[in-house]
């Protein structure tokens, strides 16, 4: 399966969009609201500095001086580190905003550290887990004491706890798309299924179901589904019944032309009444196959293929047959025998000769005819699968028919779960296979 | 004309009642028949027939389905309840399920439209010979079948099955042919006679073309054994069916 980043389903699409949502509101709450969080988390920590070094400053000017170093480290505790001495500060202008701030508002909240030269900075990086924040004081009598705190909160650690929160939101992202393919998705495909087998047998009836939008779209289909169908039928119904009361004016004249005395114009006649008839028994099989299913009937196919073969060299054409004297099959009757007749009929119309083969290939029977003519172009080989195409413009020979034949064929393929292929053969001529399973054949 | 020597025509030509609704077929049909040695009344509706069927003796009905008011499959049932006269059913619907419908309801034959002279004529001479004897108020049995070696014939509705239960298809020749053998089970039929009970099938008549009819039958009938068991050679005479043959 090719990955896509666009997912084609809409349920796909959906989740994609919703998880997009999260992500930016994700984004966005961690730039503005956890800014804001680390910075007054900072703050906090640099007025309890403040406060500390407020302290230390009374406490160490207390001391006297030989004793001060030692004072100082009895001041320290595990995350403060109290030192007397100068220490070495980066020149406020080189940093950052919020640094640079820092020493005023310190001021304002421990008013005692006014005046007193408060300098600030930040070692081993503001973000690792070493970095510290260090603030130094004048005292009184104008030597130092800084003290070095570990910065207890860093932007990592709100980041991954933020994490925490996604991973609620997407688990609820997933849960809302499952209930969106409850909702939408299960009457979208069985839509989508109906949609598809439009043309290709019963109407599928879809459930009006789900939300408010996919019923109405479910109505309309059925509704428009139901007008098609009954515009098929009214039309079929209406070339079947104008095919059969046309039979009996053809009847009319069969009779009327062996009442003739001159024996070409009555077998000429008799010609044209056969060409109609065979006509009117190609629409009505074509127009048949829509309408009512036969049942499938156990029959020899040998016997079967003899027959037309035998039909066919009595009419004084050349067709052979191979193939077993016998094969049991489940098929239905009229249809595949009809099938099977314009098969061989178009070999003996453009081929010239139909040579019939009956053979059994894997779980296939396979019925296969094969001419001595110019063969189908390739090209043509979906073409002439289509009702009413004919290709006589490219060989050149006027044959009467419909051009329904092979449609014909292809239909019945279809219904029997088989297949109709055409193929041209190397030595020349059109090799023409109906195959049918043999799986129903017990 | 030949068909008038067959014994079963000889003596008063057949009565046959062609019902039709359409003017001119009907006329065409009376015509066709009367040449052929047939005596023809005609009906263009139901009514109209069963006036006839009480007014005279019939032979044979021709009744086409559609006709006006009435569909010929009910007017067929409705004959069936008081008479067993040979019906053929014609009819503008050639499709096998129709067919099957008409011999159920215990037609004799189908013939569908647009048929030529020669075919139907020979149609209803088969007919008549396979129901003679059997016209009279007694029901007769529906689609009688013949059983012969373990195969089943339906005559009716012209299938062949065989010992295994497969339809075997077989021409129109082929099955007259079968059908000609089997009215003279384990008789011999010299090759004229056989060629005269199936010749309104043949192409071309010939004493050879007896024989290929005969080997292709045979060819069909080989599968669940030997087809020259079951049809016999006697050289220089013609073929015998060499089963006995039931009724069932």
């Amino acid at each position: 399966m090719i990955w896509r980043p666009w997912p084609q389903g809409l349920i796909g699409r959906v989740i994609l969009v919703m998880m997009s949502a999260v992500l930016i509101e994700f984004t966005a709450s961690s730039l503005v609201f956890e800014r804001i969080d680390l910075n007054s988390s900072r703050a906090e920590q640099a007025h309890h500095l403040a406060e500390q070094l407020a302290v230390a400053s009374r406490i160490l000017g207390e001391t006297p001086e030989a004793r001060r170093p030692i004072v100082a480290r009895e001041l320290s505790s595990q995350t403060a580190t109290v030192q007397w001495g100068e220490g070495s500060f980066r020149p406020p202008e080189e940093q950052d905003g919020w640094l640079a701030r820092l020493p005023a508002d310190m001021e304002r909240w421990e008013p005692t550290l006014a005046g007193r030269d408060l300098r600030l900075d930040l070692l081993g990086g503001e973000a690792g887990p070493r970095g510290r924040l260090i603030a130094s004081m004048r005292m009184d009598d104008g030597s130092r004491v800084q003290i070095s705190t570990r910065i207890t909160t860093n932007p990592w650690e709100i980041f991954w706890s933020g994490l925490g929160s996604v991973a609620v939101l997407s688990a609820g992202v997933l849960l809302a798309a499952v209930l969106l393919v409850r909702i939408f998705g299960g009457p979208l495909r069985s839509l989508a299924e109906a949609a598809e087998s439009v043309g290709q047998g019963a109407p599928v009836h879809v459930r009006e179901e789900g939300a408010g939008d996919l019923r109405r779209v479910a109505r309309a289909f059925n509704a428009m589904q139901g007008r098609i169908t009954d515009l098929i039928t009214a039309r079929t119904h209406a070339l079947a019944a104008v095919s059969h009361d046309l039979r009996t004016p053809l009847a009319r004249l069969r009779l009327r032309a062996g009442l003739v005395s001159d024996a070409d114009t009555r077998e000429s006649l008799e010609r044209d009444v056969d060409e109609m008839s065979g006509m009117l028994d190609s629409l009505l099989a074509y127009l048949g196959g829509r309408q009512e299913a036969e049942a499938p009937r156990r029959i020899d196919l040998a016997a079967m293929c003899m027959t037309v073969v035998d039909a066919a060299v009595d009419a004084g054409e050349t067709a052979t047959y191979r193939g077993p004297e016998r094969l049991a099959a489940d098929i239905r009757v009229s249809a595949v025998k009809r099938a099977f007749e314009n098969l061989v009929q178009n070999a003996l119309i453009y081929g010239g000769r139909a040579d019939v083969s009956l053979l059994e290939a894997g779980d296939r029977i396979v019925l296969r005819v094969e001419d001595a003519g110019p063969g189908i172009p390739e090209a043509d080989h979906a073409r002439v699968r289509e009702a009413f195409e004919r290709l006589d413009g490219a060989r050149a020979r006027n044959t009467g028919g419909l051009g329904l034949g092979l449609s014909i064929v292809d239909r019945v393929a279809q219904q029997e779960g088989g297949e109709f292929i055409l193929a041209n053969r190397p030595t020349g001529g059109l090799r023409a296979e109906l195959r049918l399973p043999l799986a129903s054949q017990k | 004309m030949l068909e008038l020597q067959f014994d079963d025509l000889v003596a008063a030509p057949p009565v046959v009642l062609v019902v039709e609704d359409d003017p001119g077929l009907r006329t065409l049909l009376m015509r066709t028949l009367r040449e052929n040695g047939f005596h023809v009344l005609s009906a263009g509706s139901g009514p109209e027939m069963l006036r006839c069927l009480e007014g005279a003796h019939v032979d044979m009905i021709l009744l086409d389905v559609m006709l006006p008011g009435a569909n010929g499959f009910d007017l067929c049932r409705a004959v069936r309840q008081t008479s067993a006269v040979p019906i053929i059913i014609v009819s503008a619907r050639g499709d096998e399920a129709d067919r099957l419908v008409g011999l159920e309801l215990g037609a004799d034959d189908y013939v569908p439209k647009p048929f030529s002279a020669k075919e139907l004529i020979a149609r209803i001479r088969a007919t008549l010979r396979r129901t003679r004897g059997q016209v009279g108020p007694a029901a007769r049995p529906t689609r009688a079948q013949i059983a012969f070696a373990g195969w089943i014939v339906d005559p009716a509705a012209r299938e062949l099955v065989s010992p295994e239960g497969v339809s075997v298809e077989l021409s129109g020749a082929e099955f007259d042919l079968l059908l000609a053998l089997l009215s003279h089970p384990q008789r011999v039929i010299g090759r004229e006679r056989l060629l005269e009970l199936s010749r309104a099938r043949l192409a071309d008549a010939s004493d050879r073309s007896i024989d290929v009819l005969v080997s292709r039958l045979r060819r069909k009938l080989s599968g669940a054994g030997d087809g020259n068991a079951i049809i016999r050679t006697v050289r220089g005479v013609g073929y015998m069916l060499a089963h006995p043959v039931k009724r069932v």
